[in-house]
């Protein structure tokens, strides 16, 4: 018998007289994270991310959104940049003002990736109870742009913010989770990478980014 | 593990100043992390129940969940092995590392593949392997092994660690925790882009969509699961879940139990290869289900323990595991936890020490995220082992006059005052007796035995509820 004939009938066995668990009614579903009634969603979702050592930079035009993305990569002294396509950020003109910067756009393999100082993202949803971002990988959307560069921003507009992850998966369920269909990929990210190894003390920066900034665009009325 | 050896590991371990020091800072972190984090949700106890039900419809429903998962890894472009034992899911890993080709191998974290010695196969075979978890790495760097479920460097103080990283990588001597992070970081780079493969453990697999969910804060797993062009996910069977909704509220309740953390940093979905429209991500997928001794837990009356979720938070709650760490249990497992997994995955009689390092205090059980009831298991236990160990003569004597002694109020009564006087007498009025005769002198050993109080608990009790209801019955 192959193993896993050999493991399923043992499993059938084990179960085939009496279940272990004879009470286990379906669960009453309740969400983890307290959110108080008529609690506003941004300033929540602002407040988790500062929480966990992110930054939250609040751009009311996109005008401002790319002001903001300049400085940031300016002051961090950026030279080449790991992006998704257009098409999949919230803000229009990110191309340009790397242009306009000398910023080198990298592809390609891990190896010229790693070279990338930054790395620049939108985001499908943004859970506010505990700050986080969801993304997904596709085309146009390489996984690396959040994860191999020291500096990660996040460009979001606000009506990407849900109250918690309880919601995600039910928007995914009424969508009938395509998404794990077409992406290999999903991330679920709440701050900067961090350990606790040493002595259970926090370190922020490990193997992630150093530094997570989302740039939080206000959407047109 | 060597039975005779236990007492002299924890003798060993308790005299250990820098692992008391290490032990105490973190357990302690632990603890507090945990209890704020559970207590600032929505219903601590209900969701620790919903959690519980969770596991348990799964586990009901094994090799149905476990089939799904399979057909949807495999509609998604994956392949899935079983592996029966240790060194069928060790050879499944050589077999793809010889298919592709792999000469560097980069690791998550995981759990199983220290249950099956997979580093040791691999190496072995000349495959260079390299954990990318900064405490494991620097375990693997010690030559140790994992001490702790989620921080397996628990028993290193940072000093320790500091000058461990000096001597082997060179690194500046700092007592700061930051630099030796940066300083690993920095080492750390090169071997993910370099390797041929990646291999991670799945805290979560959920049945409905094949997908994999592992759990982490540092980012090593993502890099280790997405930078080289194979990715191979291993896990214990039990790891399967039915649906979304309960990946929800297992996977929050992990984060809380574990490091007190609302959500980890990194909570990392896969669902098969990069699909052919991606930019990057590994070409080949690869899940192996490991079973291992876990469908014949399955099949006994302690199937409650594949319930667990692995978050620790009964290592740090035990008031043993907290002065004797996680080494003294001798296997993979350690803490209440492993006193139960480790003896039924591997005979009862490998550790016949490890159920009865417990003082049943219900700590382990209070803390856990999906209620098992780990006390009443190590009951069993011991009873599994009297039944099959012979125990002395002496051993069995002695039990059965306990026995008598107790089921009789008068006899209990007249032992109790027998004993007060007896020491007492001993102690010769100064409250504790430094030395016992045997077989008593396995407590004076360690600590002093105080000579009983007087008037008796007994005593004091039926004179403060004389007349009331009880008052004569219940001692």
């Amino acid at each position: 018998m192959s193993a896993r004939e050999d493991i399923l009938t043992g499993l059938r066995a084990a179960l085939a007289h009496s279940k272990p668990f004879p009470g286990a009614e379906p669960a009453a579903f309740q969400a983890v994270t307290r959110i108080d009634p008529g609690e506003d969603l941004v300033a929540r979702f602002i407040a988790e991310v500062q929480r966990v050592k992110g930054e939250v930079h609040t751009a009311a035009n996109d005008d401002e959104a790319l002001d903001i993305t300049k400085d940031l990569l300016t002051s961090h002294h950026v030279r080449r940049v790991v992006m998704w396509d257009e098409a999949h950020l919230p803000l229009r003109g990110v191309w340009a003002l790397l242009e306009r910067l000398g910023i080198e756009r990298v592809y390609g393999d891990n190896a010229s990736v790693a070279a990338a100082e930054a790395g620049i993202t939108g985001a499908d949803w943004a859970l506010a109870a505990t700050g986080t971002l969801v993304l997904s990988s596709g085309p146009g959307r390489p996984r690396m742009a959040s994860l191999l560069p020291p500096l990660h921003i996040a460009l979001l507009t606000e009506d990407r913010i849900i109250p918690r992850l309880e919601d995600y998966v039910a928007a995914q369920r009424a969508a009938r989770f395509g998404v794990f269909r077409r992406s290999s990929n999903v991330t679920l990210i709440t701050g900067s990478s961090r350990t606790s190894d040493i002595e259970m003390h926090p370190v922020f920066g490990v193997h992630g980014p150093l530094a997570l900034h989302v740039v939080l665009i206000k959407n047109l009325d | 593990m060597k039975a005779e050896s236990f007492e002299k590991i924890v003798d060993h371990a308790l005299a250990d100043r820098q692992l008391q020091v290490a032990l105490d800072r973190g357990t302690t972190r632990g603890v507090n992390a945990r209890l704020l984090a559970m207590s600032e949700t929505t219903d601590a106890q209900a969701l620790r129940h919903q959690a519980r039900l969770a596991r348990e419809r799964a586990l009901n429903q094994l090799p149905e969940l476990l089939e799904q998962l399979e057909r949807n890894i495999i509609a998604n472009g994956g392949h899935v092995l079983w592996a029966r034992d240790a060194a069928e899911l060790n050879q499944h890993v050589l077999t793809i590392c010889r298919q592709h080709n792999v000469r560097r191998v980069v690791k998550g974290k995981s759990m199983v593949t220290e249950e099956t010695a997979l580093n040791h196969a691999l190496e072995q075979e000349g495959i260079d392997v390299v954990e990318s978890d900064l405490g494991e790495y620097i375990i693997q760097l010690a030559g140790e092994t994992p001490s702790h479920i989620v921080f397996p460097m628990l028993h290193k103080t940072k000093e320790a660690t500091a000058q461990l990283l000096h001597d082997k990588l060179g690194m500046p001597l700092t007592d700061q925790p930051e630099a030796m992070t940066r300083f690993v970081r920095g080492v750390m780079r090169q071997k993910y882009l370099q390797a041929d493969l990646g291999i991670s453990g799945v805290n979560f697999a959920i049945a409905e969509t094949g997908t994999i969910a592992t759990v982490e804060n540092e980012g090593n797993n993502r890099l280790s699961i997405s930078a080289p062009p194979v990715h191979v996910a291993v896990m214990g069977l039990e790891k399967v879940i039915a649906t979304w909704e309960d990946y929800a509220v297992l996977v929050q309740l992990l984060a809380r139990s574990a490091t007190g953390q609302r959500m980890t940093v990194y909570n990392n979905l896969i669902s098969g290869p990069r699909r052919p429209d991606e930019p990057d991500g590994p070409e080949a997928f690869y899940l192996i289900i490991l079973d291992n001794g876990r469908s014949r837990i399955l099949a006994s009356e302690y199937a409650e323990s594949l319930a667990c979720i692995r978050c620790g938070a009964c290592l740090n709650a035990c008031p043993v595991y907290q002065n004797i760490g996680g080494h003294a249990y001798g296997w993979v497992y350690p803490g209440p936890i492993g006193s139960i997994i480790t003896p039924l995955l591997r005979g009862p009689l490998t550790a016949p020490k490890l159920p009865y390092a417990s003082s049943l205090c219900g700590a382990c059980q209070a803390a856990c995220p999906v209620e098992i009831n780990i006390p009443d298991m190590l009951l069993k236990l011991r009873r599994d082992l009297v039944q099959a160990g012979d125990p002395s003569l002496g051993w069995r004597l002695g039990m059965k006059g306990w026995a008598v002694a107790f089921k009789s109020p008068m006899l209990y009564r007249l032992g109790g005052r027998i004993a007060g006087w007896l020491t007492r007498v001993l102690a010769r009025g100064k409250g504790h007796l430094r030395w016992l005769p045997p077989p008593f002198n396995g407590w004076t050993a360690h600590r002093d035995f105080p000579a009983f109080g007087t008037p008796s608990f007994r005593e004091r009790y039926l004179r403060r509820f004389k007349g009331q209801p009880h008052d004569s019955k219940k001692p």
